[in-house]
C-alpha cells in the first residue's frame, strides 16, 4: 500500500472532524441530585437516549451542545438494559446519525464520547474488542453488547460509541467495576425506541 | 461533514476495516485452551495439530480441551512445556487447526499492534495498542531467561495469555503471557517462541546446558582484546569449578576468563545462559578463554541441566 507522507496528519484531522460532527448530538444529562451522564439526540422531536441509572431519581435536565439547558420528561425506562428515553420540547435539535450495529466487527476503530469525571465532551479512542451478550434480569433474559478497549469512566454513561463514519453504533453503559467497557448496540436501542414511540402514539391517539 | 473531511475520513475507514480484517485473519488461528480450573485461556495454531500456549495456563497434563474458531471441540495432550519461557505445546487428537501466519518483519517500537484472545465461546476478543518496548534478556520469575521480549500498551484482558500479538496484516509478532512478570503482560517474540515450540515438538522440553562453573564479569583490556582478536570489553572470570563437572573434565580452571562459546562472544552472565540453550547441549563445543594473558580454546562437552 502506498502511504502518503501526511497520512498521520490526515488521520488526526479526520478524527478531529469526526468528533466535532458527533458532539453536536451529544447532551449532558443531570438528575438534579448527583453526578452527570451523557445522552444522544436519537430521533427528531426531542427524543434523547441515555442510561437509566443516570436518571435514577426519575427527573432529568439536559444541556445541549449549544449550552442550552432544558427540563426533560422521562418517557420510558428499561432498567434491565440500563436505558431510558427522554423527551424535550424543542424543535430542530441536531439528531445523531444512527448506524446499523448488526454489521460491526471486532477490530474496527471506535470513539467513545461523553463527560468522563465531569470533563465535558471528552473523546477516547479504541477498537471493538469483543461482541457477545450478558444476562439480564427480567423477561429479556440477555442482551447483546459491544465491548471496547476505549477508556470509559463514570460520565461516559449514556454517551455514544461511534464508528469511523460518525455513526452511533451503541450507547456506553455499565462502566462500574470493570475495565471492559460495554455498549448496548444501536439496533437494541432502536428496538426499544420503536416500542416506546409506538406506545406513545397510541396514547396520544 | 464537508467534502474534504469525508475524503479524509476515507483513510480512517480503510484503516478501521484493515484492522477488522487483521483480527478476522488472525482469529482463524487463535483457539480457546481449557486446561486449568479458572476460566479458559488462549492458544495459537503452530501447525494443524499443535497448539502453542502459555505454560502457566496448563494446569493438567490430560483432559485438555481446545475449542477451534468454528466452535468444534478437540481433546489435546501435553506435547512439551518450558516453564522458563512460559510456553507449552499441546497436541490435538485430530488435526484441524488453521496454522498461524508468522510476520516476516520483526516488531518495531511504535508499530500498531493487536492483542487477540479467545477465552470464551462468544467469539474473538481484541485490543489495540503499540509496541512500547523491545527489551531483554530478562530473568523470568519462574527461573528461566528470556533473550528478548516485547511490551505493548494493548490491554491484556483476562484469558489473553497464550494468544497472539499481531500486526495490522494479522500476522503473528509474538505470544502474549502474563506469567513471566508479576502484574504485567509480556510478549515472547515470534522467532524465539517458534524456536522454543520447535524444540518442544521434538524433545518435549527445552534443553538447557550445564557447565558447572560460577563466574563474575571482569573487564577485558584493549591489550587483551588484541590478543583475543575480539572487541568485547568484558568476559566472565571463573571463581569456582565444580568437581566432576563438564567444565572440570574439559580442563577449565578457576581464574580462566570465558570470552566466547561456540564462536559467540560471552560478555556477561545472561549471555552465558543464552549461549547454553539448544543445540550445544550434549555436543563438544569450543570455549575461548583468556588464561594468563593468552587466548586458549578448549573443547567442552556441555551437559544438560536437570
Amino acid at each position: 500500500m502506498v502511504v502518503p507522507l501526511d497520512t498521520t496528519t490526515i488521520l488526526a484531522q479526520s478524527l478531529s472532524s469526526l468528533t466535532q460532527w458527533v458532539k453536536r448530538s451529544l447532551v449532558v444529562v443531570r438528575n438534579g441530585w448527583q453526578g452527570a451522564g451523557a445522552g444522544v439526540i436519537w430521533r427528531p422531536g426531542g427524543i434523547i437516549v441515555t442510561n437509566n441509572h443516570v436518571i435514577a431519581g426519575g427527573k432529568a435536565w439536559v444541556t445541549t451542545a449549544d449550552e442550552q439547558e432544558y427540563r426533560a420528561k422521562v418517557i420510558a425506562q428499561a432498567p434491565e438494559i440500563d436505558l431510558a428515553i427522554l423527551k424535550v420540547e424543542v424543535e430542530n435539535l441536531p439528531v445523531a446519525m444512527i448506524a446499523d450495529s448488526h454489521g460491526v466487527k471486532v477490530g474496527q476503530i471506535v470513539l467513545a464520547i461523553g463527560h468522563p469525571w465531569g470533563q465535558p465532551a471528552a473523546v477516547t479512542a479504541g477498537i471493538i474488542s469483543g461482541l457477545g451478550s450478558v444476562s439480564t434480569p427480567g423477561p429479556r433474559g440477555s442482551v447483546e453488547v459491544i465491548r471496547t478497549d476505549a477508556q470509559l469512566a463514570p460520565g461516559n454513561s449514556g454517551g455514544p460509541l461511534v464508528n469511523v463514519s460518525g455513526g452511533v453504533i451503541g450507547i456506553n453503559t455499565m462502566v462500574v467495576g470493570s475495565d471492559l467497557g460495554v455498549a448496548i448496540p444501536s439496533h437494541v436501542v432502536n428496538n426499544f425506541v420503536n416500542e416506546v414511540i409506538g406506545n406513545l402514539v397510541e396514547v396520544l391517539v | 461533514m464537508t467534502a474534504t473531511q469525508s475524503s479524509n475520513n476515507h483513510i480512517l475507514t480503510e484503516i478501521s476495516n484493515a484492522m477488522a480484517d487483521a483480527v478476522e485473519k488472525a482469529s482463524a488461528a487463535t483457539v480457546l485452551v481449557d486446561a486449568r480450573r479458572r476460566f479458559p485461556a488462549s492458544g495459537i495454531a503452530y501447525s494443524a495439530d499443535l497448539i502453542l500456549t502459555a505454560d502457566h495456563v496448563v494446569e493438567r497434563d490430560d483432559d485438555i480441551n481446545i475449542v477451534l474458531p468454528d466452535g468444534s471441540e478437540i481433546s489435546a495432550s501435553l506435547a512439551g512445556r518450558d516453564s522458563g519461557s512460559d510456553l507449552a505445546l499441546l497436541r490435538l487428537q485430530q488435526s484441524g487447526a488453521a496454522q498461524a501466519e508468522v510476520a516476516s518483519q520483526q516488531a518495531r517500537i511504535g508499530q500498531l499492534v493487536l492483542s487477540l484472545g479467545r477465552p470464551n465461546t462468544n467469539g474473538i476478543q481484541a485490543s489495540l495498542g503499540v509496541v512500547s518496548a523491545i527489551a531483554g534478556p530478562v530473568r523470568s520469575w519462574r527461573g528461566g531467561l528470556l533473550e528478548q521480549y516485547l511490551r505493548t500498551d494493548a490491554i491484556p484482558y483476562p484469558g489473553f495469555s497464550g494468544g497472539p500479538l499481531v500486526n495490522t496484516s494479522g500476522q503473528i509478532l509474538g505470544v502474549n503471557t502474563s506469567g513471566l512478570a508479576r502484574g504485567t503482560s509480556l510478549t515472547i517474540p515470534v522467532p524465539l517462541a517458534w524456536q522454543i515450540a520447535d524444540t518442544l515438538a521434538k524433545h518435549g522440553h527445552v534443553r538447557r546446558g550445564y557447565l558447572g562453573v560460577r563466574s563474575q564479569p571482569v573487564t577485558i583490556s584493549p591489550g587483551q582484546q588484541k590478543e583475543l582478536h575480539r572487541e568485547q570489553t568484558s568476559g566472565l572470570l571463573l571463581v569456582s569449578v565444580e568437581d566432576g563437572s563438564p567444565a572440570e573434565t574439559s580442563g577449565l580452571i578457576v581464574g580462566d576468563i570465558i570470552v566466547a562459546i561456540a564462536g559467540q562472544a560471552v560478555a556477561d552472565p545472561d549471555e552465558l545462559l543464552t549461549s547454553l540453550v539448544g543445540k550445544v547441549v550434549g555436543s563438544p563445543t569450543p570455549i575461548e578463554v583468556l588464561r594468563g594473558g593468552k587466548g586458549l580454546t578448549l573443547t567442552v562437552t556441555i551437559g544438560e541441566r536437570p
